[in-house]
């Protein structure tokens, strides 16, 4: 069973000119026990989307969504509160730059001790204190943090970026939680911290069965961690498959441009020659394209594209595009893409 | 923190030489002999001149007249008063401690009063209760100090009757001086009337603290509203909300404590504006403290009293800058330790 299922979930965000639509009916499943990859440009609303699931967004931003379920029961149902109370419990999340996530004048014990749900703790209240500080240990213990007494009784200034990002992680699983969001947690980091966190998340998620939702802009980078991936651009729907799909057969041309940019499926290229790219950068959010946002820049765009396309389905792996590459062959696929095939041809020539 | 306290004291020191200098130089400036400014003698024989003059080594270079004059003001000698003819430390000593008690409670006022109603604004941003206090923030800083405390006279004290209008203490009780501080003297007094003392020196002390408080407390909470607006926006805060905290444990625990590190520092500067709204409103409530001292001779032309008056409450605020730059210290942890390349 999923245990996360969104359809076609909504972000506007209020401005003096009216609303804008920043994230456009995006469609995410998490499966339990599953590494799901988020792939998308900085701006691409990877952030928004994870901040809306777990319902930290400000009162300026407004969600909406067909289907929002979790773990089969309807959240969209529910009051604003008890959603919170029921996600908060089952899912944590992680956010870019952990130092600021912290708060600088507290102590990372006492920040650590507060997550602890007094719920998890048995005996008497004169023992809680004990309990409490036994359980902070063992957190820290959990993410690799050996010298606890040191870490507890120092600033978040104090320490690195990389024990911060274990600190919340730290934080994170203080809850015991099913599902662990995590929003870029290396993004300020040097490459050997990024490996020895991702190396934690896939400890965790191996040891504990953990489900985790990894948001990252780098598809070469996410493709070793996770096992399936979804793909977004400027808010809306790309693509979603098995990272084999993705990262060996991806079917929308902006995943396509996303996996020719990256050096290692590019190793045949000559030395010093251009990686391919795409043209033009990634839309504001005042001057959005209507239909598919890709439009613009797409290297396969045509006036159909002007109509949002719909997602359609191939064993698993969905695409949003009126003209997605096909790799199979095609008999196996529908009339309709048979003849947007011809047409893809006919336009190429 | 020993690195910190030093640093602290060398910015005292050093400013405190900059302020003497400056007193130092009004000397010159006033009209009248230098030495007969710098001592405030104005009927000396010619042989107590001579002997001031070389008190003074006004005969020196400038620098060691400088150094006569700090000497003289080290050893806590500022001269007498040209209109009383007494000198001018014992009046400081007598009227110095009242001014500091007003001001004290009335800082205390404002920020117990100014910084909470920031906070409730900021957290209920946008909507009416933000809109409500800031307005009357607006509407209580805009009133001119003189004014309110006459219109707070004539309807507390004249119309309702509640409050005394003038003074630091009814003339029936007899309080020895001992720190020059009422509310301790009152309470190191062995008078069987101990408790009655202290509750009409409260009585009299309300009405000026709060006229004092109006404008500093305004100000409070539009800087409390503006650093909890900035905190509650902050990271830490919607990771904590991702944490499960409730509402208040984020006000109470991490918003709090953050947005008072912000406010803490200008709570300082605001003292300097403090304490010149107490020196008008000493005058209205005939409050016996160095403010209505200091206008007084400055309609009296005492020039050696504006000189000392200046030296000793600038002395003042600053203490309390540098004691408000401790409590800074105490509640951030970044301030304190180590700061390389700051």
């Amino acid at each position: 069973m999923n245990l996360l299922d969104i359809r076609n979930l909504s972000i506007e965000l209020d401005t003096p000119n009216g609303r804008v639509l920043a994230v456009d009916r995006v469609s995410l499943s998490i499966k339990e026990g599953e590494v799901r990859g988020l792939v998308g440009e900085s701006g691409s609303g990877k952030s928004l989307l994870a901040q809306a699931i777990i319902g930290v967004l400000e009162d300026k931003w407004h969600v909406h969504a067909d289907r929002f379920h979790w773990r089969g029961i309807d959240l969209l149902r529910l009051t604003i509160d008890e959603r919170r109370a029921l996600l908060c419990r089952d899912i944590a999340m992680i956010f870019q730059e952990p130092m600021s996530c912290l708060d600088p004048t507290t102590l990372i014990g006492e920040q650590l001790s507060e997550a602890i749900d007094s719920k998890q703790l048995s005996g008497y209240f004169w023992q809680r204190k004990k309990q409490r500080k036994e359980a902070v240990i063992k957190l820290l213990h959990k993410v690799g943090i050996k010298k606890h007494s040191q870490c507890i009784s120092s600033y978040p200034h104090q320490l690195t970026e990389a024990i911060c990002q274990r600190v919340m992680i730290a934080i994170a699983l203080a809850g015991r939680p099913i599902l662990l969001i995590a929003d870029e947690p290396t993004a300020t980091m040097e490459s050997t911290n990024q490996g020895q966190i991702y190396r934690l998340l896939a400890n965790l998620n191996q040891l504990k069965n953990m489900s985790i939702l990894l948001i990252s802009h780098d598809l070469e980078n996410l493709t070793h961690w996770t096992s399936t991936i979804t793909v977004m651009y400027s808010g809306q729907f790309v693509e979603a498959g098995t990272t084999e799909q993705i990262f060996n057969k991806p079917m929308h041309p902006y995943t396509r441009a996303l996996v020719d940019s990256s050096t290692k499926a590019n190793l045949q290229l000559p030395t010093k020659s251009r990686l391919m790219t795409l043209p033009g950068s990634i839309p504001i959010l005042q001057h959005l394209p209507i239909g598919c946002r890709l439009g613009p820049r797409c290297p396969r765009a045509q006036q159909t594209c002007v109509s949002a396309p719909k997602v359609s389905n191939f064993h698993g792996h969905k695409v949003s595009c009126h003209f997605p590459i096909l790799h199979e062959s095609p008999r196996k696929e529908s009339k309709k893409h048979k003849a947007v095939k011809h047409k893809t041809v006919k336009g190429n020539n | 923190m020993l690195t910190f306290t030093l640093r602290r004291i060398s910015l005292f020191i050093f400013t405190m030489l900059v302020l003497t200098l400056l007193s130092f130089s009004l000397s010159f400036l006033f009209p009248g002999d230098t030495v007969i400014n710098h001592s405030g003698q104005i009927n000396a024989t010619a042989s107590e001149l001579v002997q001031l003059n070389k008190a003074y080594q006004m005969d020196k270079s400038i620098v060691d007249q400088y150094g006569a004059y700090l000497t003289h003001i080290l050893n806590g000698d500022f001269g007498q008063s040209m209109a009383s003819q007494s000198p001018i430390n014992n009046e400081i000593i007598e009227l110095l401690p009242a001014t500091i008690e007003l001001s004290l409670v009335a800082l205390l006022i404002a920020m117990v009063v100014g910084i909470p109603l920031g906070f409730i604004a900021a957290i209920n941003h946008n909507k009416a209760s933000d809109n409500v206090i800031l307005s009357l923030a607006m509407l209580g800083y805009s009133i001119p100090v003189f004014w309110l405390g006459l219109l707070a006279i004539l309807v507390f004290s004249i119309g309702l009757g509640w409050l005394p209008s003038a003074g630091q203490i009814s003339l029936l009780f007899e309080i020895e001086f001992v720190s020059g501080i009422q509310f301790i003297d009152i309470l190191l007094s062995d008078s069987p009337y101990k408790w009655q003392a202290f509750s009409n020196a409260s009585a009299h002390i309300i009405l000026p603290a709060c006229v004092i408080a109006l404008a500093p407390a305004t100000i409070f909470i539009r800087l409390s509203r503006a650093a909890m607006i900035e905190v509650l926006a902050a990271s830490y805060i919607r990771a904590a909300r991702a944490k499960g905290l409730s509402f208040q444990q984020i006000i109470f625990r991490h918003a709090i404590r953050n947005a008072l590190i912000k406010i803490i520092r200008h709570v300082g500067l605001q003292f300097a504006n403090l304490v010149t709204i107490a020196m008008v409103t000493e005058v209205i409530f005939s409050w016996p403290g160095i403010g209505r001292w200091l206008i007084e001779s400055i309609y009296q032309r005492d020039y050696t009293a504006i000189q000392s008056g200046l030296l000793v409450l600038s002395c003042f605020i600053f203490i309390i800058h540098i004691l408000t730059d401790f409590i800074y210290a105490a509640l951030n942890p970044l301030a304190r330790g180590n700061q390389h390349g700051s």
